[in-house]
């Protein structure tokens, strides 16, 4: 018996003695991190990917701080502030115009529950019979557009309908702070890819003796191809030198959901694109272009000028398909349970996301980060941006509001620290900024060297650039 | 005089000693409380495992250490052939409900027949009709714990001898009548065994089983809607770390269960060999219509039926695994076979054996050509990424296969000490980084 009991008390002994042995093992996010396997850009992507300058300030929809987002008075604005690039969301509308709208509805940024209600618009009627329809075919087609309209969403609307409609005066009313007269007295409309294009080339709206944008409507309405019947036809103005400096910003497009967009939406975007002379597949640059040039930027003469982006898998794919990964493109993360979203943000579902985007040509990976005031979540933790690094894609996370947020992605606050992954990082959380205070952005880099020298070293006030601008 | 008095309360003794086996436990409780005058006995044991692990896997952890994984209580009193028997385990600090049934048995002609009333293992399946004290491994295989089926609420008849057993049954699908409304699912089950073989020295069956489950339990969703759902899943074989996260499946509306098993088991004095094949279909049922409406309303409602049929496909999955067990004994008593459980008996006495086992779980249904995102733990047709809505009705719940070998040394009838080492190599899309799990683990065992 006694033998039986020592015989029980070695095992368990030994049992436990094995168990003691092992250190404590918990499931540690950045060790997985270094573990997961991410692809690397091939040759030929890095190339493209090299079109864009390090360290990019992207003006988040032009500025949704200091002016109404996607207008001609924030485009403008981040033109002169001396912004890498020019931010937009594409959507369409029902006869073809591609516009820049972020939200799925103009409720908020414009006074459409005032002017057309849920209704389809009073004037579409006449605008058939403006564009070839006779009276019965006009009651036709309002009929059948009665069946099928979505409020307030671009593809439900005619482009001329939604010139009727003040993009400007909401901001007064919410930003109250950055409030001005000029947003008003100069009709902010919802703006185009064109004009988007335009007012980083150096121009602004032509407008009328009364304020109004000029353009002309050409063409028959075709019911059959309502989207490539009539065509528009509008005017711009060179700002002049007390206006426009010489920076030439780039666009930094976006794709929205497939449900928002045609099918062949980024079919769409790649022609119109190739008119406005902003196709480098078709158009290329010349290669030894600079990103910043006598001290302006530059990058909107360079093969940088464009870059593509979307949260939507579909539009991922069919921009390779598309685009062929000849152009830069950026692949946003947002994290949830949403169709597009990355559902598990653990280093495993991170990787995937990035080898996904890898494998449909993208070269930048767009996350969201945290902080005040927009609180998203957090994607752009340290061990994230070493897989975006990893992978030898670019990282612009979205979207700074503020000068510490640049000090805790950017480097400053880790007080001279070296932080998880610094090897790889440097400090740094990113390869640009999506911003919508370009100003603050510009001067965080500025002060902490990481702008480019050549791309200008002072960064203007905000407020007496809008002044300038006539705002 | 004496010896003719003593006869009847033996031959009592001797029949109670036989129908006192519960599943659970395959040895004679020791504390028994007699009342002769009215032919009425007591039993009352208990029993207590504790393991240890040590495990390594190259990604996501499991939890080294030791837990009390089973510590019981068992009670029965029989009078005349009538049986009752409950056991509780409250392992983990928690109570949790194990078998309470009633049994009556009686002698035919041709061999035993045994009806049974109360909460107890569905018949299919031979390890699940096995006692994990009397496994002769530290848990059932992974095979077994994933698409096995457990206990019921119900009744069953059983008719045993020598050459046949057949048990079967009729159940609840839950035991508490905990659904949220009207009539609760049913279950039925059955084990059929052939014994070609079956003498002192060797013992040879062979049979099949199944199971047909209508579940009816869910929660009631949007259009008033049940959701029906079907979990299954295993752990490690292993205790210690009791996560089925590896290897399990969920199946939003299943409807109806079938299983089938087939099983053979061979075993002389000190040799045994018993494998079992598992397979299950789950179908889906939902109530389209009503969901379909219910999603009415809206601008981005569905137009028709037929598109939301299209967005949200559903569809029959199968699995299926397997297990084949071996064990030698090195001394001791003879391997004992219980004729009325058609299963091979605990360890009794001191002995030591080695053991072995090769076990596949597969749960992975997987439609050929699809791309997997592991950001987003979702399937998607044809290779094509898609943004709404997600249409594939591939289950990802991992393959995996599973090797264990053994050393179980019993002290005496109560006492028992087991070692196994286990591997693990896992295949499951959701899991790219953990592929292979090795496992080092012992328990103490004491049962009375």
């Amino acid at each position: 018996m006694l033998r039986n009991l020592f015989q029980l008390g070695l095992t368990c002994s030994v049992a436990l003695a094995l168990s003691a042995c092992e250190h404590q093992d918990f499931v540690n996010t950045n060790e997985d991190a270094t573990r997961v396997e991410v692809h690397h850009i091939s040759p030929e992507m890095a190339k493209v990917r090299d079109y864009v300058p390090q360290f990019a300030v992207m003006a988040h929809r032009g500025s949704t701080f200091w002016a109404p987002e996607e207008t001609e008075a924030a485009w403008r604005w981040a033109r002169e502030m001396g912004a890498d690039y020019l931010e937009s969301d594409l959507q369409i509308t029902k006869d073809g115009v591609i516009l820049a709208n972020h939200d799925t509805s103009f409720a908020r940024t414009t006074d459409i529950e005032n002017v057309y209600g849920e209704y389809v618009p009073h004037t579409r009627k006449d605008f058939y019979v403006r564009h070839g329809m006779s009276e019965a075919e006009a009651e036709e087609l309002y009929k059948k557009d009665l069946q099928s309209f979505r409020p307030y969403n671009a593809k439900s609307y005619m482009y001329e309908e939604l010139l009727a409609l003040d993009a400007g005066s909401w901001f007064n009313q919410t930003s109250m702070e950055q409030a001005r007269e000029g947003f008003v007295e100069n009709k902010q409309y919802i703006s185009t890819l064109e004009d988007q294009v335009k007012f980083a080339e150096g121009y602004r709206l032509k407008r009328d003796g009364e304020g109004n944008r000029v353009y002309k409507i050409t063409g028959k309405w075709n019911p059959e191809k309502p989207m490539d019947c009539l065509t528009y036809t509008f005017e711009y103005e060179q700002d002049g030198p007390d206006m426009w400096t010489g920076n030439r910003p780039g666009i930094y497009i976006e794709f929205k959901e497939p449900w928002l967009n045609t099918t062949d939406f980024e079919e769409r975007i790649y022609k119109e694109l190739d008119r406005l002379g902003w196709n480098i597949m078709t158009q290329p640059a010349d290669a030894n272009e600079p990103h910043y040039k006598n001290g302006k930027v530059n990058v909107g003469r360079t093969n940088g000028k464009v870059i593509l982006q979307t949260f939507s898998l579909e539009s991922l794919v069919r921009t390779a398909n598309r685009f062929e990964g000849q152009i830069p493109m950026c692949f946003l993360l947002w994290e949830g349970n949403g169709a597009t979203d990355l559902k598990y943000d653990t280093p495993t579902g991170y990787a995937d996301f990035i080898n996904m985007a890898l494998r449909y040509k993208a070269h930048i990976i767009g996350p969201c980060i945290a902080g005040a005031p927009n609180n998203y979540p957090e994607m752009n933790a340290p061990w994230q941006a070493y897989l975006i690094k990893k992978s030898g894609m670019l990282n612009h996370p979205y979207s700074f509001d503020s000068y510490a947020q640049m000090g805790k992605y950017f480097g400053q606050y880790n007080w001279g620290n070296d932080t998880f992954f610094d090897d790889l990082l440097h400090g740094c959380c990113g390869d640009g900024a999506f911003t919508n205070r370009s100003e603050l952005t510009l001067k965080y880099y500025i002060d902490h060297g990481l702008r480019s020298k050549d791309a200008p070293q002072t960064v203007p006030e905000p407020m007496s650039v809008l002044e300038r601008l006539g705002y | 005089m004496k010896k003719y008095f003593l006869l009847p309360i033996a031959t009592a003794f001797a029949l109670s000693a036989q129908v006192a086996q519960a599943q659970d436990f395959d040895t004679d409780p020791v504390v028994k409380v007699e009342n002769k005058n009215e032919n009425v006995k007591f039993t009352i044991g208990a029993r207590m495992m504790a393991d240890v692990g040590y495990f390594h896997s190259e990604f996501t952890p499991l939890k080294s250490g030791a837990a009390l994984v089973d510590a019981r209580i068992r009670t029965s009193m029989s009078y005349n052939d009538w049986y009752f028997y409950a056991d509780f385990d409250f392992s983990r600090g928690k109570f949790k409900q194990k078998n309470i049934f009633l049994e009556y048995s009686l002698e035919g002609d041709c061999g035993h027949h045994a009806f049974k009333a109360g909460y107890y293992n569905n018949p299919i399946g031979m390890a699940r009709n096995t006692s994990i004290g009397s496994m002769h491994f530290i848990t059932r295989s992974a095979a077994v714990n994933a698409l096995g089926t457990g206990r019921e609420l119900g009744i069953s008849y059983k008719f045993y001898n020598d050459k046949f057993f057949a048990n079967q049954g009729v159940f609840a699908e839950n035991k508490y009548n905990d659904q949220i409304s009207g009539f609760q699912g049913v279950s039925a089950g059955g084990r059929w065994l052939y014994r070609p073989i079956n003498d002192n020295e060797k013992t040879l069956h062979i049979g099949a089983g199944f199971h047909y489950a209508n579940i009816s339990t869910g929660e009631v969703v949007k259009g008033g809607v049940l959701k029906t759902s079907y979990e299954m899943g295993t752990n490690m074989e292993t205790y210690v770390d009791n996560t089925e996260m590896f290897c399990s499946a969920t199946l939003p509306w299943a409807k109806e269960i079938f299983d089938v098993n087939v099983e053979a088991l061979y075993k002389t004095r000190n040799f045994f060999v018993r494998g079992e094949y598992l397979y299950k279909a789950i179908t889906k049922e939902r109530d389209d219509q009503a969901l379909f409406e219910a999603d009415l309303g809206s601008i981005d409602s569905w137009g028709s039926l037929e598109s939301w049929r299209g967005g949200n496909p559903l569809g029959t999955n199968t699995f299926m695994g397997g297990y084949v067990e071996a064990g030698f004994k090195i001394f001791g008593n003879d391997y004992a076979y219980s004729n009325k459980d058609g299963v091979l008996k605990g360890l009794n006495d001191k002995s030591l054996e080695v053991v072995a086992r090769y076990s596949f779980t597969g749960l992975n249904d997987l439609v050929d050509g699809e791309y997997y995102s592991a950001g987003r733990d979702q399937y998607y047709p044809n290779g094509t990424l898609k943004d709404y809505p997600a249409t594939s009705k591939s289950i990802g719940g991992g393959d995996m296969h599973s090797a264990t070998i053994g050393l179980n040394y019993a002290f005496n009838k109560f006492a028992q000490i087991m070692v196994n080492y286990t591997y693990n190599h896992l295949d499951r899309d959701k899991y790219v980084y953990d592929k292979n799990f090795h496992g080092v683990q012992a328990r103490l065992m004491f049962q009375f």
